[in-house]
């Protein structure tokens, strides 16, 4: 039913507030009159008799004298007689609720109340905080994208490339596909009662496939030394912990502004999953979308997992079965989880894991893997291979980081990388996102591309994936990176500016450091997880649809990278494979800070020697 | 340390402009003051001398990964 409402400040300031509810109250279909400032408490009472009105709606932000003041008020309303036939309420930034219910008022509002709370009481109902939070959702970064080439040309020599890799692997294996395999099967029978035999066979077969350390585990039950199990008490009490979290976080906050800001991730892997977890929580409630985990580095370089809850001192936690269960079951409906796979003896078992955990994206990109992360080019082919047929099952997105450009690999190389590992993805079902570098790289530095601004070349890559395939685009990782610095302001500031960025050039996510990514002393602590998350929710909201403009620079820039694209990748070709082109540095040479990883070389087989 | 600092999920981060005549006494200063309130394992984040003394970050880690964490006790049972 339409009301009529009078809005007074009873101050000699005005307050915003009103005008927004004033504003409010008219699109809720009731009449409204604002009253200027610095009325007296019998000039407003005069004017509530004269409209008529249902409601008094009064704001008071001067905290000195308002308790007389406002006392007064009452008074002379029960005076006039109109106390008996008008509700009135008081807000503003003097006022708690308890003592407007003290003075006699029907309602009092104080700071951070909303425009909904006050039409509610308007309206006479019960306000519902959560009616007007939009619901949070995971969104498939995937599913407005096609894949198609628009460079005919580089869609041509990238299939090319493909039918070679493809051609090359066909009766190729490794320990770790053989352990993807055997681990499928290990988690399912775990599943079922009374196979405790046949499950004790399969990890025997594992640990044949294992380093010794690992082989320990599965055959004695050793754990390496670094790690350790948690007690049952901390167990208990760490589901206590997730249980409270949960039910303190029934709205997580959202940072994006308007509709089409890229999703927001942050990276965990502080050593401990209950760590984990509880950063996960803080980021969260601070509005990040996705976590991404990292494992340890020791990790990718040893054949084969092991299983239990275990926890370390080192960067990076450990991936077996049950901290992945855990840490998913810990997080909120709403938060995207990423587990990445893109190095390392374990690649295929971790899709495999990742899958059967319930990940929602995995992270695979075999020329960064094998050229600047420490894996033999040959081995990670044929076991990326696996995983991408793997995440095409379990239905997992996988990205593509471009960082071996840290390393200093120009980034066509490393797109020219990227996009092969792009287009074997689409070859075998999978959906590939692309994950150029929003950063200050070796390359810009020695260019002088930064020099003017960290806007156009960072622009520049965009523009060039997007006139090659159309396909989703999460720069990260994490954006900014080397622009960052110990300096908490300095890191927040960079982060937030480079998210502006990617929102300006409509990107579908981005990942965030913390403002103390750059601090190598020690773990980083959660505040500095907050610090960047406001700093991106405060761009977003500073910029709304507005865009940050390139200038000329960025699109000349972005047709010297297609071009160099296109001639790396007709390079590739003139190779006899695309492995012997990683060895031969065509993605990334040695002077340039490539170096072909050694980490599993030696180790493949053919299938039918199994 | 005080009962407090149970709850501290990770570290403490102090941020304040130290006066002093040079970063390494900036650093000196800032590293005591935290072990004064009872921190052990400290460092600094980030610090910068300009004109009249520091503007620093330091930090105290009360809990780092691995550890047996204060704060992971069932409610009503610690």
């Amino acid at each position: 039913m339409k009301k009529k409402v009078l809005l007074s400040p009873i101050d000699p300031v005005h307050d915003i507030g009103l005008k927004m509810i004033k504003r409010g109250l008219e699109e809720a279909g009731h009449e409204a009159f604002l009253l200027p400032p610095d009325l007296k408490p019998e000039e407003i009472i005069q004017e509530g008799i004269d409209k008529q009105v249902d409601i008094i709606l009064l704001s008071r932000t001067l905290g000195y004298g308002v308790a007389e003041l406002l006392g007064k008020f009452v008074d002379l309303a029960e005076a006039t007689g109109l106390r008996d036939r008008v509700k009135i309420g008081i807000g503003g930034m003097a006022i708690r609720p308890e003592l407007a219910a003290e003075l006699g008022f029907d309602g009092g509002f104080g700071p951070g109340t909303t425009v909904e709370e006050a039409i509610a009481f308007v309206e006479g109902k019960k306000y519902n905080p959560k009616a007007h939070f939009v619901k949070k959702e995971k969104k498939d970064m995937t599913a407005t994208y096609d894949y198609t080439y628009k460079h005919p040309e580089i869609g041509k020599l990238l299939e090319q490339i493909v039918d070679g890799i493809l051609e090359w692997a066909k009766d190729k294996s490794s320990p770790g596909i053989e352990r993807a395999h055997l681990r499928e099967e290990m988690i399912d029978l775990r599943a079922k009662d009374g196979a405790s035999q046949e499950l004790k066979k399969l990890q025997e077969e594992y640990a044949s496939y294992s380093d010794d350390m690992i082989a320990n585990f599965y055959r004695k039950g050793e754990i390496i030394s670094k790690l350790r199990r948690f007690t049952g008490e901390e167990y208990r009490a760490f589901k206590d912990f997730v249980q409270r979290s949960r039910k303190n976080l029934q709205t997580p906050s959202i940072l994006q502004h308007v509709e089409g800001q890229p999703i927001v991730w942050v990276q965990y892997g502080t050593g401990c999953p209950f760590m984990d977890i509880a950063h996960i929580k803080v980021s969260e409630a601070w509005g990040a979308d996705g976590v991404v985990h990292f494992d340890p580095s020791w990790a990718a370089r040893t054949e084969g997992y092991m299983e239990g809850f275990l926890t370390h001192e080192e960067n990076g936690s450990v991936i077996t079965p049950e901290n992945l269960f855990e840490i998913k079951n810990a997080l909120q409906d709403s938060t995207l989880w990423q587990v990445r796979a893109h190095r390392g003896l374990n690649v295929t078992e971790t899709v495999v894991l990742a899958g059967l955990c319930g990940a929602d994206l995995t992270k695979i990109n075999i020329a960064y893997g094998s050229m600047a992360a420490g894996t033999d080019p040959e081995r990670l082919t044929v076991d990326s291979i696996e995983a991408i047929k793997y995440a095409a099952k379990f239905n997992l997105p996988y990205d593509l980081p471009t960082n071996e450009e840290l390393a200093g690999v120009p980034a066509h190389k490393a797109f020219a990388g990227m996009l092969i590992s792009t287009a074997l993805g689409i070859r075998l079902g999978a959906r590939p996102i692309l994950q150029p570098l929003f950063a200050y790289s070796p390359e810009v530095m020695i260019n002088g591309r930064m020099e003017d601004n960290y806007v156009d070349f960072n622009a520049a890559k965009i523009y060039a994936l997007r006139s090659i395939i159309n396909a989703p685009i999460w720069p990260g990782a994490p954006i900014g990176f080397l622009t960052q610095t110990e300096d908490r302001v300095q890191s927040s500031v960079t982060t937030g500016l480079h998210a502006g960025l990617a929102a300006s050039l409509g990107v579908d996510a981005i990942s965030i450091a913390s403002s103390d990514e750059a601090y190598s002393g020690g773990p980083i602590a959660a505040p500095s997880r907050c610090d960047t998350l406001r700093s991106v929710g405060e761009v977003f909201r500073n910029l709304g649809q507005t865009r940050i403009q390139s200038s000329a620079k960025a699109k000349s820039w972005s047709d010297e990278l297609v071009l160099g694209i296109e001639q790396v990748l007709k390079a590739v070709l003139k190779k006899p494979t695309f492995v012997q082109a990683l060895y031969d540095g065509v993605l990334g040479s040695k002077e340039e800070g490539a170096y072909p990883g050694r980490n599993g070389a030696g180790t493949i087989f053919t299938r039918n020697m199994v | 340390m005080s009962q407090v600092f149970a709850q501290v999920l990770d570290a403490v981060d102090l941020e304040t402009f130290l006066i002093c005549d040079s970063e390494e006494e900036g650093k000196r200063l800032i590293l005591k003051m935290l072990r004064d309130f009872g921190f052990t394992d400290v460092d600094t984040v980030f610090i910068q001398f300009e004109g009249p003394g520091v503007r620093v970050r330091a930090r105290g880690y009360v809990h780092k990964p691995g550890d047996r964490y204060g704060w992971l006790k069932i409610k009503g049972e610690e």
